[in-house]
């Protein structure tokens, strides 16, 4: 079963109230951990003349099951330890990878900021990656020509623009990742411990913008460590564990509870 | 999966673009120094076939170029295609986006350079070999169309192999070496024995090749039939390599 990314322009009026932004419904995500992976042609064709068995993998669900759904101008957060799968839903959700089973529905434009900046090339300037990324956001020359002078303001990296992104710091990075998405003016923004970088300028002035998206009625998605944060953003909280949502509910009371047991556990 | 692609034209050209730039930025003399490269090839052949060998084809040397450059396009396609979606690892990691669009930059990207070699070339025959122009040539966007489909339909199935299997860029040259002798790019298909013939067109590069000899080089309309069979062949190839791609697509981001 696919992952199915429904283009359709934002619901309107008591429809909306009804449609969810993202809809996860009985997602599993299993990948495979192979000891020793055939990396070359030469290997495969002669296994597969030896008739050698394939190389042994072992498989690890990263979501043993994953039912969520998320309204239009809602505000959530995933929290979790490492390792409890809030990345990999947030990917899902993105449409990176497919589901091993289920279904994710997503209504309207997403777009998520991962893996800090990694959608950049390192050879390209910023100002060329920033003009790319658009592009592959599906943004057309006019549009991506009119917002990029917002880019720039919002990123603040200065001259650097003209830079090639290798020679970049991880917070520039992000700082201009995260510039490029919140000018596209998404209709759902993830975003993948993106605030834990910057400093306090920045992330005052993300808070600031994020608060702006969400009066508009944007969705909100993040991952994040920062339980301060997210109290400041978020009104719902969906607490992961072990590839399972543990808990979902209110912020505070959700992030209470995982607080916790996390001072229980250390 | 066409509208999909429609909606990221921006992105498609913009990747294009950039793939031409890296190529020329460095060099000096930038597009007139990748057509040296051919046409000292192209001499070389020339004297062997013609000189040593003594093929006996009149004017040998516009029988090869009508399809020379064409032999180097699909060459350099799946040349380039292979490394694409490993090149652009970053994006496939971390957007959603049809990496079919990647294969179809490189395609593109050499698809420009050999439509501004092809236009050498045509005006080259025209001057040289017909004294006119043969009413054939009009069939010229016909065949590329044709010729493109073939080479999407070969760069795709090799651009996923190469994300699985590291060594499937040094395979390549090494395979298409020896598909480029089975097709008429050095010698005419009029040397294949006839009994032979059938079975030897059913490869869509010969079948292609073909093609752009007749118009151009003998400068008369092909036969229906070869023109059906080679659009027939390259369809159901592009169609084939296509779905070879669309299969493995999803496990791209978990590979790279």
């Amino acid at each position: 079963m696919a992952h199915a990314a429904i283009a359709e322009p934002q619901l309107r009026g008591p429809q909306a109230a009804r449609a969810n932004a993202v809809e996860c419904v009985g997602v599993v995500k299993r990948f495979y951990l192979y000891e020793h992976r055939t990396t070359t042609l030469q290997e495969f064709a002669l296994r597969t003349i030896l008739r050698r068995p394939p190389p042994a993998r072992s498989a690890t669900f990263q979501i043993h099951r994953l039912d969520l759904c998320v309204a239009h101008g809602e505000s959530i957060a995933l929290v979790g330890a490492n390792g409890s799968g809030k990345s990999t839903a947030l990917r899902l959700m993105a449409g990176i990878y497919p589901p091993t089973e289920g279904r994710i529905v997503v209504r309207g434009r997403l777009v998520a900021v991962l893996e800090l900046g990694a959608t950049f090339q390192p050879e390209l300037t910023g100002a060329e990656n920033v003009e790319l990324y658009a592009a592959a956001l599906g943004f057309s020359r006019r549009e991506i020509a009119v917002r990029y002078p917002e880019v720039v303001a919002f990123a603040d990296i200065g001259d650097f623009m003209q830079v090639p992104v290798k020679y970049y710091s991880s917070g520039m990075r992000t700082r201009l990742a995260f510039a490029v998405a919140i000018c596209a003016d998404p209709d759902i923004l993830l975003l993948d411990e993106v605030l834990a970088v910057g400093d306090e300028s920045f992330r005052g002035r993300c808070l600031t913008r994020l608060a702006r998206y969400h009066a508009a009625g944007g969705t909100l998605i993040v991952v994040s460590h920062d339980l301060w944060t997210i109290r400041q953003l978020c009104s719902r909280v969906v607490w992961m564990e072990n590839g399972e949502v543990r808990m979902t509910g209110e912020a505070n009371t959700v992030l209470d509870a995982y607080e916790a047991a996390a001072s229980r556990a250390g | 999966m066409l509208p999909d692609l429609w909606r990221h034209r921006e992105l498609l050209s913009r990747l294009v673009v950039r793939n031409l730039k890296m190529r020329y930025q460095r060099s000096v003399l930038g597009f007139v120094w990748t057509l040296l490269n051919p046409l000292a090839t192209i001499v070389i052949l020339v004297m062997v076939f013609h000189y040593i060998i003594r093929i006996g084809v009149a004017e040998y040397w516009a029988f090869l170029v009508s399809g020379y450059f064409a032999w180097v396009f699909l060459q350099h396609t799946v040349a380039t295609s292979a490394g694409v979606i490993t090149d652009h690892s970053y994006m496939t990691r971390s957007l959603a986006f049809p990496a079919e669009i990647l294969v179809l930059s490189s395609v593109l990207a050499r698809l420009v350079e050999y439509l501004a070699e092809l236009a050498i070339v045509v005006v080259a025959l025209v001057v040289f070999h017909h004294h006119g122009i043969p009413v054939s040539m009009l069939l010229l966007p016909v065949i590329i169309v044709i010729h493109v489909l073939l080479a999407i339909g070969l760069a795709m199935p090799i651009a996923a192999a190469a994300v699985f299997f590291k060594d499937v860029q040094h395979a390549v040259p090494v395979g298409l070496m020896m598909l480029g002798y089975l097709a008429p790019v050095y010698y005419p298909l009029s040397l294949v024995p006839e009994r032979f013939r059938t079975v030897y067109l059913l490869n869509p590069v010969a079948a292609v090749l073909a093609l752009y000899h007749e118009i151009l080089y003998e400068g008369r309309l092909p036969s229906p039939m070869l023109l059906v069979g080679s659009a027939a062949l390259a369809t159901v190839v592009c169609v084939i390599g296509v779905g070879l791609f669309r299969r493995q697509r999803a496990l791209f981001a978990e590979i790279i």
